[in-house]
């Protein structure tokens, strides 16, 4: 079980869709992926849902038709969300932005209690509010208990290898700090392989197909 | 005011609604007040995390007449003060901005528009044209920016309160919930690193000194006696608003001025728009584009010379047309013929207008 | 050798004498909250914001930084100028329309939060200047334009109890009073009370004014006076209703 929670933008969903896929690309039957953004509510899965459904991914999100006024009223907490943690298998959870940060995970029957689940933080350096190694940690260390990061630093459409290497320089100080793990740097398929899916700290490179384009945002 | 905000131009990657809040912060704005609504929240949301550690100041009010009004009493204390809403919230606003317009207070207003009417859709829309350009009971005495990308926003927040401050007109960004939530890069720089000066503000009430002993009291009113006080007063709106349109009306365009069919859009529609109409040149038709950046005043000479020169203009927006009633105003009797490919609270891809365009050459 | 002057210092003679008519009450609370603001030596940082209504006659009243508003929008003008200027001594200044009807949730609000501002609502028991139809305030069977045969309770409610709904909704440091134009010296007393206390930082204070209409009630000077003291007070209580730490010897004495 792993939860990815960030800074608004940050690439949170991107990170967990990728991840989800490429669990079970690599042969786990069961993976469930869960959107509990509840702050801006489910615009990222949600448009998504159904091609990932076909691929053969289980996903908690709301769809467009069941959902009156997105962000009005679209930020109600799914029943079967509020009982993620106990389904089987993998559960690949997107993990919504906003002031308590992690504490959406209070939401979660049995997130306390639960010992396998991994929170990870997404970090992009190009976030004014993660763009130095004291911002991170600060920002890290508002979120409660966590257990590794994620260098996620890009630009969009303007990302190059230089802002993700800067961003693997820049996240692994603030992880030594931390005391936590760098557990692995994220970039698009591409330009992963152009890294030979090492950053220039040695930690491994998550190649992402970019799904959120296919999405509003 | 405490260290600059943003030392060195940086290139970042963020969603509208954070860019609004850079900027405002940039721009040197003192204090926000607001109420939620969907899709401009994240603006009220970064800049309550960035105000206290910048010694900026926020107000949560009780609804949108409150934000109204307790803005045009920042500004009357003399601060760049700004507020932000959208759809059912621009509704209530337009009261406090007739105020505003009235007693020519330099107000910033960040409109994310949404689908109307009523409550109707949060994503996005161009259907608060009508209301952000000519709302309230008055003449429209404001100024409108309509932005396109999120380097747009940042700098036409900055701009905003610039103009606000140095022509004493209510002065809004006109985005939208698309740009609000959409993630591209910008380059946020100080406004100084680029020459740009921040306009100076003054305080209308709680100056130095007592009044009537040292100095005339400020007694500031938008209720007259008679029809010819309020005439002259408005005379004199409209002369400075005249006085202003060359200064602050700007334009994007390709080739409108010697091309035969011009498509006009604004805003986020703009950007297909310009697509379009660049695969098309590139293929060789006679296609321009127009894109009024100010949409309040509009800039109705080069308007009045694109229509008088093509045979075709294409106006595009997500509305049924509230964009092109200005267009219709400023370039009345003009030659070319008017058509229109109007979504209103829908997107419109660049292949759409693409496609419109074929039909029409 | 002192002088009793007959206006106080922070009037503005060249608007005098003032444009409200004969015996209306307007006058007399202006003139209360001119003694408090000469008597607190404010006159230099008070920002004075009226309503519409009656109240926004009083837009060049005073030699004092004034901001005549929309209708109902006065406690949000001057919480906007308090927030952006704390160094401001803010007056939200306006009739019972203005404060319990149109302007309502601004006073629930303002109150709720505690604003550091005074806000005066004057009591006329209905809207003076729209020509005397129905207000909150208007006494149950009192004939107003709009309640042409008596305000009926049962279909448009009991008057509303200003004071006593900002004093069950404010926090301690608040302060409330009603005060009446019968009653000029205590009436000044609780104004000054409530700036004092916006001077302390103590946060939100409010007066209600009952005052009087004697164009829009029709009266001579005796039956205005009976209304304003026999009829009123029958549905208002004056005194002070919230007060931190003070015991105000006058606080409840009534008229």
């Amino acid at each position: 079980m792993e939860g990815y929670i960030g800074e608004y933008a940050s690439g949170k969903s991107e990170v967990a869709v990728n991840r989800a896929i490429d669990l079970f690309n690599q042969g786990h039957q069961d993976v469930t992926l869960v959107d509990l953004d509840i702050v801006e509510p489910c615009y990222t899965l949600r448009p998504i849902k159904n091609e990932l459904q076909s691929l053969g991914l289980h996903v908690l999100a709301w769809e467009t038709r069941e959902t009156i006024g997105l962000g009005e009223a679209g930020n109600v907490l799914r029943a079967e969300n509020k009982w993620a943690l106990r389904r089987d298998g993998d559960v690949i959870l997107d993990i919504g932005y906003g002031a308590e940060g992690a504490k959406t995970l209070n939401l979660l029957e049995g997130a306390k209690e639960e010992e396998n689940l991994h929170l990870l933080v997404v970090v992009n350096i190009a976030r004014p509010m993660t763009a130095t190694v004291n911002d991170i940690v600060e920002y890290v260390n508002g979120m409660g208990t966590v257990h590794g990061l994620i260098n996620n630093s890009h630009l969009g459409d303007d990302t190059d290898i230089d802002i993700i290497q800067e961003g693997a320089q820049m996240v692994s100080q603030a992880a030594k700090r931390l005391g936590l793990p760098l557990v692995a740097t994220a970039a698009v398929q591409e330009l992963a392989e152009q890294m030979n899916w090492r950053d220039c700290m040695g930690n491994p490179v998550r190649g992402l197909k970019r799904y959120m384009p296919c999405t509003l945002w | 005011m405490a260290e600059k905000v943003i030392q060195e131009e940086k290139r970042v990657f963020m969603t509208g609604n954070e860019v609004v809040a850079w900027g405002a912060l940039a721009a040197n704005a003192e204090i926000m007040y607001g109420y939620p609504i969907t899709p401009q929240n994240e603006i009220m949301h970064y800049w309550t995390r960035l105000a206290p550690k910048n010694e900026r100041e926020f107000l949560q009010t009780e609804d949108e007449l409150s934000a109204g009004f307790t803005t045009n009493g920042g500004v009357m204390a003399g601060r760049r003060a700004f507020t932000a809403t959208a759809g059912p919230g621009n509704t209530l606003m337009q009261e406090p901005i007739s105020m505003a317009e009235a007693m020519r207070l330099p107000t910033v207003t960040i409109v994310q528009q949404r689908g109307g009417p009523s409550t109707a859709t949060v994503i996005y829309s161009q259907q608060e044209v009508t209301l952000t350009t000519l709302g309230g009971n008055g003449e429209g005495l404001r100024v409108v920016y309509s932005t396109a990308t999120h380097q747009e926003l940042f700098d036409y927040t900055i701009k905003a309160f610039n103009t606000a401050w140095k022509y004493r007109f209510p002065t809004f960004v006109l985005a939208d919930g698309y740009q609000a939530k959409m993630r591209e890069s910008l380059v946020m720089y100080d406004p100084a690193s680029k020459g740009i000066e921040m306009f100076p503000t003054e305080p209308f009430v709680g100056k130095e000194g007592t009044p009537g002993v040292d100095r005339e009291p400020g007694h500031f009113r938008n209720t007259y006696n008679v029809e010819e006080e309020l005439y002259d007063v408005l005379q004199e709106h409209f002369a400075d608003y005249n006085k202003m349109t060359p200064e602050v009306a700007e334009y994007k365009e390709i080739g409108s001025k010697e091309s035969k069919v011009v498509v006009i859009a604004h805003g986020v529609v703009a950007r297909g728009a310009k697509a379009a109409v660049e695969d098309l040149r590139a293929e060789g038709f006679n296609v321009g584009f127009f894109r009024p950046v100010t949409l309040r005043p509009l800039a109705v000479p080069e308007l009045r010379e694109v229509a008088n020169n093509a045979d075709k203009i294409l106006v595009v927006e997500s509305a049924n047309g509230q964009m092109d009633r200005l267009l219709k105003e400023a370039i009345y009797g003009c030659s070319a013929e008017m058509l229109s490919l109007f979504k209103p609270g829908v997107g419109i891809t660049a292949e759409e207008i693409e496609a419109r365009v074929r039909e029409i050459v | 050798m002192s002088v009793q002057l007959a206006m106080p210092n922070c009037w503005r003679m060249e608007s005098k004498p003032h444009k409200f008519c004969p015996g209306c009450g307007h006058g007399i609370v202006l003139k209360a909250l001119g003694q408090a603001i000469d008597e607190l030596g404010i006159q230099d940082r008070a920002v004075f914001g009226c309503d519409i209504g009656c109240s926004l006659l009083a837009w060049d009243f005073f030699n004092i930084d004034t901001i005549q508003t929309h209708h109902g929008r006065t406690n949000p003008v001057i919480t906007g100028i308090k927030r952006a200027n704390p160094n401001v001594i803010g007056v939200a200044y306006m009739g019972d329309g203005g404060g319990y009807a149109i302007g309502s949730q601004h006073l629930v609000n303002a109150a709720a939060r505690n604003e550091n501002i005074t806000a005066i609502v004057v009591n006329n028991t209905q809207y003076g200047m729209t020509g005397g139809q129905m207000a909150p305030t208007t006494l149950p069977g009192q004939k107003t334009e709009t309640s042409p045969y008596g305000r009926d309770v049962a279909k448009t409610g009991n008057p509303t109890l200003g004071p006593e709904m900002v004093s069950a909704i404010t926090p301690d440091g608040a302060y409330v009073a009603r005060g009446t134009v019968s009653n000029v010296k205590q009436l000044t007393k609780f104004i000054k009370n409530a700036l004092e206390n916006q001077m302390n930082g103590n946060g939100f204070s409010f007066v209600e004014a009952l005052s009087t209409c004697p164009t829009n009630w029709r009266t001579n000077a005796t039956d205005t006076w009976k209304f304003l003291e026999k009829e009123m007070s029958q549905y208002f209580t004056v005194g002070e209703l919230k007060a931190p730490g003070s015991q105000n010897e006058e606080g409840q004495a009534n008229g």
